[in-house]
């Protein structure tokens, strides 16, 4: 094995080497910077190996061949061949990415390179103090020289103020180190000890000094406007290289402090990482220019990283799991984002739209965004699990929840810039698809993946990589190059077998939603045969949706359900981004939808740290305070997916503006993710109180009142596929109100209206979107008298919403019978009278729907479009057809859920003898009904038609129409506006208060993100100002006033 | 509740009486609100001439096929409301077809006809169809909502959902019908009851007096024939269900007639006296007079 010092050496014999070549020599010195580079991270790989795979010891390196005190030591351990590694690859792939540049300016410029990763390197192994200071003052002086490899400007300057400012650091540095010497007597850090410091008169002070000077390194809020400055002027590939490296070493330089100073500092460290994590995600929130915006995330996430090293008490054995992965997804991640932005020519985030049409390259952005938001299956989202466990466990909320609200506003801005680069107009530049420099990127993007893999081996909880849907979506990766019918085909074929080898391990609740996810979403796919080309991008995203849905409805710990949680999240808000004009309903959808997941982990974590139980159990055995508090968080949580009324704002604009064939797979299936998630906890926790407040009624409630609020706001819609999103909120409200009523058939309407809602929302949907294909609108006054020209639809629509109304004698009668069933036996009767207003508000938009588009006038451009394509047609003959049998006979479904409902509520089952359905308080007869509706109809229809034989077919205006001849369908079509009266009566009721709260809350975060960046004014005596109250801040901090 | 192919024919005579109750009942108030108007009014048997006109008509047109079958609809769900609903207590030969649901049944298939008239009279491509269709069901869902709380306080009241249960609850003495027992349902039950019987105040939707407006604006010959038939059987129908659950059923036709006709009269005395309510204006006074004294009986019951 290669000694460690090797590195050093092998850094300082290229840099000398680079001195004795000719200036007209750059290609060979370029060469020897490549191979020095590659030879240090092959010393370093050779490490990491020999301790992952050999279980090595940590190599004492002493210099001189004598022991510390009287000489310097390195260490070669574990934690220290990892980051060296990580700093040497960085090194290398910025080299390569930097090859224009380094061969423009020549040797100089190499052996700085080479000095700058040699000191990062140093800041690592080295174990004497003295020792790091002189690491990082020739790092400082590498970055000043490296500076000037950027083409703008204002690069001078930056390296200027980092030069100065790194002086006062320094200075405080070299202080604290002489003082610790006074202090301690040594100046090593195995040899010094934190009572060293306590004894020793003014040892305290020396260690703060320390201290300060290393963490400012790591710029903290609010004394980083240097830093800031660097990562927006300076070469793309040195931001990189600053931002992963630097912070790699220093962070470890500040966990060898940490070491020293004793338990004392943690908080300290804590306290400074939270608070620049905080601030800097706000910071960034206003941020359009896109390395500023990196470095404000850079900060970011080094602020996290501090907060967590702060966290080494309750950590344990996950300390450099969690710090590592935390490190190692921004490192693939952060330098990966820096070399993208050197391709791209704008510097305004909207510019890089410029990256679609490279897939990869777009892959590659997904990926590192998702590396940084902690997205499964990236080690941060591991780490994210692991600290949210350790934090809940030892009672610091707090501080999770300063994390967590950090983490969001993080992914606001991040996915922002997802949406603008995936969704805005392309500009005209091309990228500059520079060889090396894609290399690099690609090194960065394999670099999350390996971490990915690595870090889902690590972990206690199983590899996240090894779930067979999960490995099914990601494989539709490879398969983005065949013809969208062929993957289609795939698609549904893993699906339904997927289904046909699993079924039989689901209880017929589960079976339920099985049943929904992995038939009923290849029969939605069946629409999409009607996309042409490739469709890049569809199916991973939809894949990666049905896969997290599959792997909730499986998932037994609480680990794995949260993972699958994300999933679908993640692979719903891609589908959901599709949509032509969906860029800011699909971010509203992301963050509300993250902020839930947000609530669910450390609702999780809170319950994980009770018991080591499957999940089902471990909520079972909750008690106590920490009960209401699980149950209130992952209540809300489950909620934020259903779009209860006040979590509602994201749903009307994700679904209607989502592709024809999404929308129903976005609101006929995904939704009921949340309801699953509200039965799980809800049978295991029964009613539970928080603070005295019954929550289970408060759920009522709200339930009650999504489902009149989201029924009323459908009425006034003139957009038919917002119309049938709002209704979602309405029949999602109905849903959770019958879970609500915690009774036996409150259960069993609320699972009737899954299996129902599934069926007539994505039939509506379809229809709605295939209308809009033919006619090029959505808004329903532009339509009208398309019955003739499209039947099917129509009849889709028609038996659509006669079942959603509830009218005999079809399937949604049967929900409204149990609905009345389960009220009777209820404790609370208020909330009912909610839900009676609701129902007929229903009818209102449902019959909307039918008049404004198929009945009434046809306009005169739409007299030649055809009936909707087959293919989107066929699913809602398909549903008729459900409807119509499941309205027959819902026994086939509801009736096993009955029996198996029955362990749970043991009282007011439903008997299913013969064909009367009956309950404790009345009965119904489903075939009775259908066939008794139909006599009648079929009678009455054939009398009529033979009183009538002779009617004669009239044209359109043949009209009584005051001895007048209307001859525009515009003005005799009454569409618009259609239900005046009751907007006059009850619109107060629908004023946007939720959405206005919301708004307010966005614009207040980014009016103080907007403020507070005004700190940095450029100029270097406020910076040196800001350091100064930095270092008073956290020193009242830390004596405590 | 078996089934039984007698059923049928019984069925049947049950809608041939209400049939012929429900014609002359129609001239007979159309007579008495003339009369309060100090008109002469029409002859008792004028509603049989109407409908054998418009059955004779020979010309007829029609606007599609939703446009046929609008009527067909309305006078379904008119038969059907009756028939799922048992017009004669203690006789099994007029329990008509209630073996097929309950009182839930009755509430949701009200709207069947509305549906489907709705649709009908909309393809009609008429605006003052239209129009009178939003009126509509503007207004029935506020009108519907009191009848809802009552018919839900009654059923908590009895513990059942089943109409004849009701009933039987209610023999033995006038004191025992749910008007004496829970006069707040009631109350509540009987204010919606003058939304959905199309009289003044709430007769905006048909606006019978003024040029032809309102969903069946395009409708003639047998179309409205067949409307005019149902027009005669659905207000008996749901004045079936108010004298069932309110004022003690009927035990024979002498009895059910009367009833009937008593409850049919509190819409008249209540339209002939107050003028027209805009639409708005009939949604916030359901909501702010009928709704609270529904949930005042709930909460009560």
């Amino acid at each position: 094995m290669v000694s460690a010092i090797v590195i050093i050496a092998a850094a300082l014999a290229a840099e000398f080497m680079l001195g004795l070549f000719n200036e007209r020599w750059r290609a060979a010195a370029y060469g020897v910077t490549l191979f020095a580079l590659g030879f240090m991270a092959f010393i370093s790989a050779e490490w990491v190996w020999a301790f992952a795979v050999y279980d090595a010891q940590p190599a004492e390196i002493f210099t001189a061949g004598v022991q510390p005190p009287f000489a310097i030591n390195l260490r070669m351990g574990f934690p220290e061949a990892a980051l060296t590694l990580l700093i040497n690859l960085t090194g290398l792939f910025s080299a390569l990415y930097l090859r224009r540049a380094l061969l423009e300016k020549g040797r100089a410029a190499m052996a700085v390179l080479l000095v700058f990763v040699m000191a990062q390197n140093g800041i690592v192994l080295t174990r004497d103090i003295f020792n790091l200071f002189v690491f990082f003052e020739l790092a400082v002086i590498a970055t000043g020289g490296l500076m000037l490899l950027s083409e703008d400007e204002r690069a001078v300057a930056a390296g200027f103020k980092y030069l100065i400012v790194s002086q006062v650091i320094s200075a405080f540095l070299l202080i604290g180190i002489i003082f610790s010497y006074h202090a301690t007597g040594v100046l090593n850090f195995d040899l010094m000890r934190p009572e060293h410091f306590a004894a020793a008169q003014g040892g305290a002070i020396a260690f703060f000094l320390m201290f300060i000077a290393v963490v400012a390194e790591l710029k903290p809020f609010p004394a980083n406007g240097w830093a800031l400055d660097i990562y927006e002027s300076a070469h793309p590939a040195f931001a990189g290289l600053f931002s992963v490296a630097s912070a790699a070493a220093t962070l470890y330089a500040v966990d060898k402090l940490l070491v020293l100073g004793g338990p004392a500092w943690l908080p300290v460290a804590t306290g400074i990482g939270v608070v620049t994590f905080i601030a800097a995600n706000l910071l960034a929130l206003p941020q359009r220019n896109d390395r500023r915006l990196l470095g404000y995330s850079s900060v970011a996430q080094i602020g996290l990283i501090l907060a967590v090293l702060g966290q080494r008490d309750i950590l344990g054995d996950h300390y450099f799991f969690v710090a590592g992965g935390l490190i190692a997804a921004h490192a693939a991640a952060k330098a990966g984002l820096y070399w993208l932005s050197g391709l791209v020519a704008s510097r305004d985030i909207i510019g890089w739209s410029t990256l679609r049409g490279h897939p990869v390259l777009i892959f590659a952005f997904v990926s590192f965004i998702a590396l940084l938001t902690g997205l499964p299956p990236f080690p941060g989202f591991y780490a994210k699990w692991e600290l949210a466990v350790a934090l809940a466990g030892s009672g610091r909320y707090i501080l999770l929840a300063l994390i967590l609200i950090g983490a969001l506003i993080e992914a606001g801005y991040l996915f922002r810039w997802l949406g603008y680069a995936l969704k805005r107009d392309k500009p005209s530049e091309e990228i500059s698809c520079d060889p090396s420099a894609v290399t690099a990127i690609i090194a960065a993007l394999a670099a999350g993946w390996a971490f990915a893999y690595l870090w889902g081996d690590l972990s206690a909880h199983g590899n996240i990589l090894h779930a067979v849907p999960l490995l099914f979506a990601l494989s539709f990766l490879l398969l983005d190059w065949l013809p969208a019918w062929v993957k289609n085909t795939v698609a549904i074929v893993g699906m339904v077998g997927y289904f046909i080898l699993n079924y039989t391990d689901y209880d017929p609740l589960r079976l339920i939603f099985a049943v929904i996810i992995l038939i009923g979403g290849p029969v939605i796919l069946l629409a999409s045969y009607d996309a042409h080309g490739r469709r890049i991008g569809f199916y991973p995203s939809a894949m990666l949706m049905y896969a997290g849905l599959t792997q909730l409805i499986g998932a037994t710990d609480f680990f794995s359900f949260f993972v699958a949680w994300e999933l679908l999240t993640v692979g719903s808000y891609f589908l959901i981004l599709r949509g032509k004009h969906s860029e800011p309903h699909a971010l509203s959808y992301i963050i509300f939808s993250l902020g839930g997941a947000f609530l669910i982990l450390t609702g999780f974590a809170l319950a994980a740290t009770v018991s080591p139980l499957p999940m089902f159990e471990a909520l079972q055995h909750l008690t106590g305070e920490t009960a209401g508090w699980v149950f209130l968080l992952l209540a809300v949580g489950f909620m934020t997916k259903t779009a209860a009324i006040g979590l509602h704002i994201w749903l009307p604009g994700a679904h209607a503006e989502a592709e024809t064939d999404v929308s129903p797979m976005v609101s006929g299936i995904l939704l009921k993710a949340g309801l699953y998630g509200l039965m799980v906890l809800m049978l295991a926790m029964g009613k539970q109180r928080f603070y005295g407040i019954d929550i289970v009624h408060v759920m009522l409630w709200v339930g009650a009142l999504s489902a009149l609020l989201g029924n009323l706001m459908a009425i006034f819609e003139e957009d038919a596929k917002r119309l049938l999103a709002y209704s979602s909120i309405g029949q999602m409200g109905y849903a959770l109100f019958g879970l609500a009523l915690m009774n036996h058939l409150g259960w069993v309407m609320a699972l009737m209206f899954v299996i129902n809602h599934y069926i007539y929302k994505s039939m509506l949907f379809l229809s709605a979107g295939g209308v809009a294909k033919r006619t090029g609108t959505r808004l329903m006054y532009k339509m009208g008298g398309l019955i003739t020209l499209m039947p099917l639809s129509f009849i889709a629509v028609l038996i659509g919403i006669i079942a959603v109304s509830g009218v005999p004698p079809l399937s949604g009668f049967g929900g409204r019978w149990i609905f009345y069933n389960a009220i009777l036996s209820a404790e609370h009767r208020l909330p009912m009278v909610i839900t009676f207003f609701s129902g007929p508000i229903a009818f209102l938009y449902l019959f909307r729907l039918i008049h404004t588009v198929f009945l009434g006038q046809l306009k005169d451009e739409n007299r030649r479009i055809k009936e909707a394509p087959f293919w989107v047609i066929l699913p809602q003959m398909l549903y008729v057809g459900l409807l119509m049998a499941f309205a027959i006979v819902p026994g086939l479904a509801l009736r096993r859920v009955d029996t198996y409902l029955n362990q749970f509520f043991p009282e007011g089952g439903l008997n299913w003898e013969g064909i009367t359905i009956t309950s404790q308080f009345g009965y119904w007869s489903p075939v009775s009904i259908m066939i008794i509706v139909c006599a009648i109809f079929g009678s009455l229809f054939a009398w009529l038609m033979f009183i009538n034989r002779r009617a004669q077919k009239v044209k359109q205006f043949n009209i009584v129409f005051a001895a007048e001849r209307p001859y525009r369908p515009e003005t005799t079509h009454f569409a618009w506006n259609f239900f005046a009266p009751y907007r006059k009566a009850l619109g107060f009721l629908v004023q946007p208060f939720v959405t206005r709260f919301w708004e307010t809350i966005a614009d207040i975060l980014h009016t103080a993100g907007d403020i507070g960046r005004r700190l940095y004014t450029g100029n270097p005596q406020t910076y040196a100002l800001h350091f100064l109250a930095f270092v008073v801040i956290v020193y009242f901090f830390w004596t405590g006033g | 509740m078996q089934f039984d192919w007698m059923k049928i024919p019984y069925a049947l005579l049950t809608l041939f009486i209400v049939i012929n109750f429900g014609y002359l009942l129609n001239s007979f108030i159309a007579k008495i609100a003339a009369r309060v108007g100090r008109r002469r009014g029409i002859p008792i048997w004028q509603t049989y001439i109407d409908v054998a006109k418009n059955y004779g008509l020979r010309t007829s047109i029609t606007h599609g096929v939703m446009f046929y079958l609008g009527p067909v609809f309305r006078l379904s769900g008119g038969v059907g409301l009756l028939l799922f609903v048992p017009s004669i207590y203690g006789s099994s030969m007029f329990s008509n077809l209630s073996f097929a649901g309950d009182l839930i049944l009755a509430l949701y298939f009200v709207f069947f006809g509305t549906l489907g008239m709705a649709l009908g009279a909309a393809e009609s491509g008429h605006p003052y169809s239209a129009i009178g269709i939003t009126r509509g069901l503007s207004q029935v869902t506020a009108a519907e909502l009191p009848f809802a709380l009552a018919i839900f306080s009654v059923a908590l009241q009895y513990q059942t959902l089943s109409v004849t249960d009701i009933v039987a609850a209610q023999q033995g003495g006038i004191l025992h019908w749910t008007l004496f027992t829970n006069p707040l349902a009631v109350v509540a039950a009987m204010l919606s009851f003058l939304g959905s019987m199309m009289r003044p105040p709430f007769d905006v939707v048909l606006a019978p007096q003024e040029i032809p407006i309102g969903p069946p604006t395009e409708y003639h010959s047998s179309y409205l024939a067949l409307m005019q038939t149902n027009r005669a059987i659905f207000p008996i129908a749901k004045i079936v269900i108010y004298m069932n659950l309110f004022f003690g059923g009927a035990t024979d036709w002498p009895t059910f007639f009367l009833k009937v006709f008593l409850i049919y009269m509190w819409s008249v005395f209540v339209g002939v006296s107050f003028p027209r309510f805009r639409v708005d204006q009939s949604i916030r006074w359901f909501l702010i007079w009928a709704v609270p004294i529904g949930v005042l009986s709930i909460v009560l019951v």
